[in-house]
């Protein structure tokens, strides 16, 4: 069967989705699961009134069936009570659309999985705020880069790996990957990004822990943001050509293929 | 499909073209009425060797070779399997080390992994951020153990063509056989063997209109490659089974229209390129180009887009009649996402986010337009439920 072969139900949820959107209020708690790497990202927001879901809103990135899945749960579990909720399964979501390819069963359906976060996060009082409005603005400090040098910093210095940048000029045609040590690193970031047109932003924080203004500025920008990440290894022959990125939030690690590697120090 | 929608838009040739009508009418005869075995002695055996021979000339003469150096295949992927496993086989003892691209057709990559369980070593060179290779950095990996290099003549993806003439320079100085799989370029480029010293080269005839289940490799006189397939001998025992004569005839034919008709058909398809890039960078933010912004085929225009994923995308062209490809892991079988748009440097959400228009010869500009309408209702649809992409932040 086609990864696309979808039921009619899954395309009308796909097409005509249900209660998009996000809540706000005293009474709400959020679920999210998925992350972008592998494709699907899920948030589901649940309004919660003696103990049952009062309303429920979600907003999802993803193929096919992760838009139809989402908006299949919030049909099936309105007006349940919590514990009802919780026992709805991937299963009987999938069962709802009148089944999903066997390709998707997994990578696809996780609004149940976001679902029972929201319930959980509700019952351990965890409330969706602004994090970003919460937490001190980041000056920079946390992510200085370590005394010691990265693995392969000092092999590949001057080539494809610079601690300070001249002519930006010279990056022209380059993929460029930046360390988050503060203001002045994205402020180079948005400069280089004129020159070369790729430039990674690479920052330990996570998006709302980010000092709103720096962040605003780069995401206007065509700087690419790369959130919960850190750098553990650069690699090549003769001269950079990718580094290893770990995933903090997945705990999992990749390459990225990439030309430089600026690391400010001063 | 929406019922508003009054015909399909095809922009997809890049996955499979129609067979063109005057091919239809060449191949038609030789499915009954001239049925012969190239093999048999009589009268109606004779007939199929002379259109075979014919034919095999003007194959030849489409990419400037000799007769002689045309074999007939089934495909470009077995085309591919000949010249790799059947060059790294005939060539062990001169050495076992095969340089390859990280941008190559998937059916190149899954062959030289065959040939690492097999003895041989392969080295993948990667690319820059328009998935070009650089020639130098190609000279950096070769060994005194190469013996092939493989690089296709352009990416069949986001469409970058390879500097070919410079890549064969470094390969050829050393005294190394090249291989190219030229299908992405096929009738969009000039592929002539005496402009570009290539030694192998894998062609397929649907690529320029002919009928599928059949392909060319090219191998230059004087290289020698092993059989994959053993049988009969016929192709001068270098891949045997009776004649697909049908189809060789329809290549034939599409070959000749191809030659007549590239000049003006390059002109109109790189018009619909350039409107359909411009247009698209215009109407719709934070929408980028894959591939080269000059070094690129005339039929292909490669994007993708910041906060939405390929196959919704996909999926809500398909609903307004528009086909295209997506480099989305969420359309692939293995569940991973294109290995050329990661050679080229992005991440992974961002290869699902991408999508591919190829063009060809039955495309008209209302097609064109036609996209241009509806995209960008579709983006801000599929970024509206996204809790990715913040309208906020990009004004």
């Amino acid at each position: 069967m086609k990864s696309t072969q979808y039921s009619e139900k899954t395309l009308d949820h796909f097409r005509n989705p249900r209660n998009v959107g996000t809540l706000e209020g005293e009474n709400v708690a959020k679920g999210r699961v998925g992350n972008p790497v592998c494709g699907d990202l899920m948030e589901i927001y649940i309004a919660v009134e003696d103990d049952r879901i009062k309303d429920i809103k979600f907003q999802t990135f993803g193929c096919g069936s992760a838009v139809a899945t989402s908006s299949m749960i919030t049909e099936l579990v309105k007006g349940m009570s919590l514990d009802e909720a919780l026992k709805v399964t991937r299963d009987d979501v999938a069962d709802a659309l009148n089944g999903l390819p066997p390709i998707k069963m997994h990578c696809s359906n996780l609004a149940a999985d976001a679902l029972h976060d929201a319930i959980k996060n509700w019952r351990d009082g965890i409330i969706p705020k602004d994090i970003s409005d919460e937490l001190p603005s980041y000056v920079g400090k946390e992510c200085d880069a370590p005394e010691e040098p990265y693995k392969g910093e000092t092999e590949f210095l001057g080539k494809g790996v610079y601690n300070a940048v001249g002519d930006p000029g010279w990056f022209r045609d380059k993929r460029v990957l930046i360390n988050d040590r503060g203001e002045a690193s994205a402020e180079l970031a948005m400069e280089l990004e004129k020159f070369t047109g790729r430039v990674i932003y690479m920052t330990p924080l996570k998006e709302g822990e980010m000092n709103v203004d720096i962040k605003k500025e780069l995401m206007k920008s065509d700087v690419k943001m790369l959130f919960e990440s850190a750098l553990l290894e650069i690699m090549g022959e003769g001269e950079v050509e990718k580094v290893l990125v770990h995933d903090l939030n997945e705990d999992q690690q990749y390459a990225l293929f990439v030309d430089s590697v600026v690391i400010l120090r001063e | 499909m929406d019922a508003n929608v009054t015909r399909e838009v095809y922009l997809d040739y890049q996955s499979s073209k129609p067979v063109d009508p005057r091919v239809l009418d060449a191949m038609h005869p030789y499915f009954s009425i001239k049925f012969g075995n190239p093999s048999s002695l009589h009268l109606v055996g004779d007939e199929a060797t002379k259109v075979l021979e014919d034919s095999r000339e003007k194959v030849a003469a489409f990419i400037g070779a000799n007769q002689k150096e045309i074999i007939f295949t089934s495909g470009a992927t077995e085309s591919n399997n000949l010249a790799l496993i059947g060059y790294a086989m005939r060539n062990k003892r001169k050495g076992n080390h095969i340089i390859i691209s990280e941008v190559e057709h998937i059916s190149i990559f899954n062959i030289t992994k065959y040939l690492e369980r097999n003895g041989f070593e392969v080295t993948r060179v990667p690319v820059d951020q328009y998935a070009r290779v650089s020639p130098k950095k190609l000279e950096s990996r070769i060994t005194d153990r190469t013996i092939l290099v493989s690089i296709g003549y352009a990416s069949n993806e986001v469409g970058t063509i390879q500097p070919m003439e410079e890549i064969c320079d470094v390969i050829k100085r050393k005294g190394i056989a090249i291989h190219t799989d030229a299908v992405a370029a096929e009738g969009l480029l000039p592929l002539d063997v005496n402009e570009v010293p290539i030694d192998l080269m894998s062609i397929s005839s649907n690529d320029i209109y002919g009928p599928k289940g059949l392909g060319v490799l090219y191998i230059r006189d004087g290289v020698s490659v092993v059989p994959t397939i053993i049988g009969g001998g016929q192709e001068r025992g270098l891949r045997s089974g009776t004649e697909n004569i049908p189809a060789v005839v329809g290549m034939a034919e599409a070959t000749q229209i191809c030659s007549a008709e590239m000049p003006e058909e390059a002109k109109r398809l790189s018009s619909f390129r350039d409107r359909l890039i411009k247009g698209v960078l215009n109407k719709i933010p934070k929408a980028y180009l894959n591939g080269h912004p000059t070094e690129r085929l005339k039929n292909n225009a490669h994007f993708r887009f910041e906060g939405v994923e390929g196959e919704s995308l996909l999926l809500s062209l398909k609903d307004r009649g528009i086909s295209v490809s997506t480099g989305s892991a969420c359309t692939s079988k293995t569940l991973e996402p294109s290995h050329t748009l990661i050679a080229c440097g992005l991440l992974h959400e961002e290869a699902h986010g991408s999508l591919e228009f190829t063009f060809g010869r039955f495309n008209t500009e209302s097609d064109i337009e036609r996209v241009l309408d509806v995209l960008p209702g579709v983006l801000e649809r599929l970024r509206g439920l996204s809790p990715l992409y913040e309208k906020e932040l990009i004004q």
